[in-house]
């Protein structure tokens, strides 16, 4: 029985549009418009500006004829393209950047007395729910748990992705999911 | 099969995977891909096409016809046959040729000065055959010659000499053989007188 042949990676996908193969940017696409598109749904939390960013992201990489440099992947690539529309954005409506902020991880650190393996806790799965408390966490928290939960990127390529310290990324990624753990824990009726 | 780094991090990524909602909307979906096929990069031609749009174009058409004329020039020159001598025009020659001229010179009949100079070229690969050949056709020319061609009868004087040297020595019965001959073909001639006077000379 023949095994199946491993899918294409992104960035050949990439080079083979760059060389006039359509149906390669059609594959690209459909790997990646969700998470992009939830991601910047999620980050500026207004769905208009989100469609935006995520047209001119695409438009961008469509019509540039450059690839992913070094060992940077295609989705840091895109996602790193998408943030930086945005901050533009912001930038040229006046809007301050909330990504910029300096923000005390230690202030806003506070504990975790929730997750205890003794207690029967779940999580909401309300969606409202859900969207309020990845909208009540700082800035920057958030766009790390993003970038972690839409992108699927690890640690350290959000750390290059956001040029940010790696050790502060993880603090940020830590207090985002106890603070998320803390807002949506729900007791189990027993 | 639990994955044993598994941790309540990872288990609070999944729950909020499992519960996010969202797409893009199918009309925006439409805009981008239409836009990728649009401008996507004309594919590449491939060597053998662009040799055949190069051939396309004028210029470069007459050069290839430059070239291809001469190619073909060279090798209709390079394999033109070499002149074969023609054996019975030679035999007839031959015929018509002073007897003592060597039979072989019948081939070197003057040729036209082109096919002399393409008969004189080098040619690495037919030579070695082309002289066998030759040497084979002219061997077979010469056999017909000589048998063709009328034997020289010696003059009348010479025949008188070859008697009186007979006679010297010794061999009288041929010297009287030839001079019977020499009687035969000279019935008019005074043969005893002219040897004597020979004789005296």
């Amino acid at each position: 029985m023949a095994v199946p042949d491993d899918p294409p990676s992104d960035e050949s996908l990439l080079a083979r549009y760059r060389t006039g193969d359509a149906a390669a940017f059609e594959a690209l696409y459909a790997r990646h418009r969700q998470g992009l598109y939830r991601f910047l749904v999620s980050l500026c939390n207004k769905a208009e500006l989100a469609e935006e960013i995520y047209q001119e992201t695409w438009l961008s990489l469509i019509r540039s004829s450059t690839q992913p440099q070094g060992r940077a992947s295609f989705r840091t690539w895109l996602f790193q393209i998408a943030r930086n529309r945005l901050i533009d954005h912001w930038r040229k409506h006046g809007v301050h950047n909330p990504l910029h902020d300096s923000y005390d991880e230690q202030l806003h650190a506070q504990a975790d007395d929730s997750a205890g393996p003794e207690q029967q806790l779940s999580l909401s799965r309300d969606q409202a729910r859900l969207d309020a408390a990845l909208q009540d966490l700082p800035e920057d928290q958030r766009e790390v748990f993003l970038l972690r939960l839409h992108a699927d990127l690890e640690v350290p390529q959000i750390a290059a992705l956001t040029h940010t310290p790696l050790e502060t990324v993880k603090s940020r990624l830590r207090y985002a999911q106890q603070k998320l753990r803390r807002l949506l824990a729900e007791e189990v009726p027993v | 099969m639990t994955d044993p780094r598994h941790t309540p991090d990872d288990e609070l990524i999944q729950h909020f995977r499992q519960h996010s909602t969202g797409e893009p909307p199918a009309s925006l979906d439409a805009f981008i891909l239409n836009a990728a096929r649009r401008e996507a990069p004309a594919p590449q031609p491939s060597l053998w096409q662009r040799w055949l749009h190069a051939c396309q174009r004028p210029r470069w058409q007459m050069a290839f016809a430059t070239v291809a004329g001469l190619a073909l020039m060279i090798g209709v020159v390079m394999r033109s046959p070499v002149p074969q001598p023609n054996i019975p025009t030679a035999t007839f020659s031959a015929l018509h040729e002073d007897a003592a001229q060597p039979a072989p010179q019948a081939f070197s009949a003057p040729a036209p000065a082109p096919m002399a100079r393409i008969a004189a070229a080098p040619k690495a690969e037919s030579a070695p055959v082309q002289a066998e050949i030759a040497g084979a056709l002219a061997d077979q020319s010469v056999a017909k010659m000589r048998k063709r061609a009328p034997v020289a009868r010696p003059s009348l004087e010479q025949g008188l000499r070859e008697i009186i040297r007979l006679r010297e020595a010794g061999d009288s019965k041929a010297a009287d053989e030839q001079l019977l001959a020499l009687h035969a073909r000279f019935p008019n001639e005074d043969l005893p007188a002219r040897l004597e006077a020979l004789q005296k000379r």
